[in-house]
C-alpha cells in the first residue's frame, strides 16, 4: 500500500487526465480534421486525375489504332493501283504488238498483192509485145517471100534483133 | 515522545527513500535547480509537479507543431506539413487497418495518446530532460482516459441498454439471471481495474526501468572511462526501440480494446451505421 501511495500522486494523476483532454479536443478539431481532410481531398483528386489520364490514354491508344488502320488502307490502296498500272501496261503493251503484227500483216499482203499486179501488167505487156513482134516478124517475111536465102537471113537478122531487144 | 520519534524515524526513511528514487534517474535541469537552490518556494513547486511539467513541454511541443503544420493546408506538402501528413496517415492507416473504415472516428483519440505517449518516452533521452511516462501518476491518467474513452464509446454504440447487459454477460435464461451478478463485478473489474492497470503499470515499470538503465550505464561510464561509452550507446539505441515499442504496445492495445467493445460484422447489417459520413482516408478500391 505504501508504494502506492508513494508513486500514485492524485493531483498529478488529475492535471494530467485534464491537460490531455484539452490538448486532445484542441487537436482533433485544429490539427487531426484538418490533416486527415487535406488528405483525403488530394486522394479523391489523384484518383479522380488518374481516371482521366488514363481515359486519355485509351482515346490516345484508339487513334493510334484507327490512324494505323487508315496507313494499311492507303497503303493498299497504292499497291492495289500500282498493281493496275502494271496490269494496263502490260495489256496495252500488248495491244501494241498486236497491233503492230496485224499492220505489218497488212503492208505485207498490200505489197504482195501490187507485185503481183506488177507481174501482171508485167505480163501484158509481154504478151502484146511478143503479138506485136510475131506480127511484125509475120510482116517481113512476107514481104521478102521471093528471095529465100534473103528470107533465110532477114529471119535471121529478125531474131537477132530480137535477141537484143529482150 | 515516542509517537514523535517513530514519526521522524519513518519520514527519515520515507525521505531516504525519496532521495534513492531520485538518485535512481539521471539528473533533470528541476532536480539540478532543486540540488542548488532546496530552499526556493518556486523550484520546490517545479520539483514537485516534475512530470506535469515535463509533459507539458510535449503537450506544447505537439500542439504548436501539428497545429501550425495542419495551418498550412497545400496541395503540395513540405517540410513540416510533409512529416505530419506523414505520420497521421501512417496511424491513420494502422487504427483503420485494424477497426476498419468506421474506425477512422478513432483515429484523432488514438493517434494523439500514441504521439503523447511516444514523444514524453523518448524525452528521457535528452540531457537535463526526464520521461514523465517512467511516473505512475502520469501512467495511471493515460490508462484512465482510454478506459473511460473505450466504454463511453461501447456506450455511444450499443446504446445505454445493451451495453449495461453486455458488462452483466447478456443474461440468458435462469443459469444467465443466477450468474449475471458474478458476470458483473468481473465485468466491472476487467473493464475498470484490470485494463487500466495493466495499461498504466505496463508503461510505467518499462519506461522508469529504462531510465534506471541509462542511468545505470551512465554510473559505470563515470566509474570506467571509456569502455562503458559503447555500452551506454547501445543503451540509448535499446531506449529508443523500447519507448517506441511501448507507446505502440499502447496504441495497439487500446485499438483492440475499441474493436472489442465496437458492433462486430453480423451486427452491423440490422443496426444501421450512424455515422457512414465519416469516410475512411483509404477508401477501397474501385
Amino acid at each position: 500500500m505504501e508504494y502506492f501511495q508513494e508513486n500514485i500522486h492524485l493531483g498529478e494523476v488529475l492535471v494530467q487526465l485534464i491537460a490531455f483532454l484539452i490538448v486532445f479536443a484542441v487537436l482533433k478539431k485544429f490539427a487531426w480534421k484538418p490533416l486527415l481532410a487535406i488528405i483525403r481531398s488530394r486522394r479523391e483528386r489523384f484518383e479522380s486525375e488518374w481516371g482521366g489520364i488514363e481515359k486519355t490514354k485509351q482515346e490516345v491508344a484508339a487513334l493510334q489504332k484507327d490512324y494505323q488502320a487508315h496507313l494499311q488502307k492507303i497503303e493498299e490502296e497504292a499497291r492495289a493501283k500500282m498493281q493496275e498500272a502494271i496490269q494496263e501496261g502490260r495489256r496495252l503493251a500488248r495491244e501494241i504488238q498486236e497491233k503492230a503484227r496485224l499492220e505489218s500483216q497488212t503492208s505485207f499482203e498490200k505489197a504482195k498483192a501490187a507485185i503481183e499486179l506488177e507481174v501482171q501488167k508485167a505480163r501484158l505487156t509481154l504478151r502484146q509485145e511478143i503479138a506485136d513482134l510475131s506480127i511484125r516478124v509475120a510482116e517481113k517475111i512476107l514481104a521478102e517471100k521471093m528471095d529465100g536465102s534473103q528470107q533465110e537471113k532477114k529471119a535471121l537478122e529478125i531474131l537477132g534483133e530480137l535477141e537484143k531487144k529482150l | 515522545m515516542n509517537m514523535t520519534e517513530q514519526q521522524v524515524t519513518t519520514a527519515v526513511q520515507a525521505a531516504a527513500q525519496v532521495q534513492e528514487h531520485v538518485t535512481e534517474e539521471l539528473p533533470n535541469f528541476i532536480t539540478i535547480l532543486e540540488h542548488f537552490f532546496p530552499k526556493s518556494h518556486f523550484v520546490r513547486f517545479l520539483f514537485s509537479w516534475e512530470n506535469v511539467l515535463f509533459s507539458f513541454l510535449i503537450l506544447g511541443f505537439i500542439a504548436i507543431r501539428s497545429i501550425s503544420a495542419a495551418r498550412k493546408k497545400e496541395f503540395l506538402p513540405k517540410g513540416l506539413q510533409n512529416r505530419w501528413e506523414l505520420v497521421f496517415e501512417g496511424l491513420a492507416e494502422f487504427v483503420t487497418g485494424i477497426l476498419g473504415p468506421r474506425g477512422m472516428e478513432h483515429v484523432p483519440f488514438l493517434g494523439t495518446m500514441f504521439l503523447y505517449i511516444l514523444l514524453q518516452n523518448w524525452l528521457g533521452l535528452i540531457p537535463l530532460m526526464k520521461s514523465p511516462t517512467s511516473a505512475w501518476s502520469t501512467t495511471i491518467a493515460f490508462a484512465l482516459i482510454t478506459t473511460i474513452y473505450v466504454q463511453w464509446v461501447g456506450i455511444k454504440e450499443h446504446g445505454f441498454v445493451n451495453y449495461a447487459k453486455h458488462l452483466a454477460g447478456n443474461p440468458v435464461g435462469i443459469l444467465g439471471l443466477a450468474l449475471f451478478p458474478l458476470m458483473l463485478v468481473i465485468n466491472l473489474s476487467i473493464e475498470f481495474f484490470a485494463v487500466p492497470l495493466s495499461l498504466s503499470l505496463r508503461l510505467f515499470a518499462n519506461v522508469s526501468s529504462e531510465d534506471k538503465l541509462l542511468y545505470k550505464f551512465a554510473e559505470l561510464n563515470a566509474m570506467y572511462y571509456w569502455l562503458p561509452f559503447l555500452f551506454q550507446l547501445f543503451a540509448n539505441v535499446l531506449v529508443i526501440l523500447f519507448s517506441f515499442i511501448q507507446a505502440f504496445v499502447f496504441l495497439l492495445l487500446s485499438t483492440v480494446y475499441i474493436s472489442l467493445i465496437m458492433p462486430h460484422e453480423h451486427d452491423e447489417d440490422h443496426v444501421a451505421a450512424p455515422e457512414q459520413s465519416s469516410s475512411p482516408v483509404h477508401s477501397p478500391p474501385t
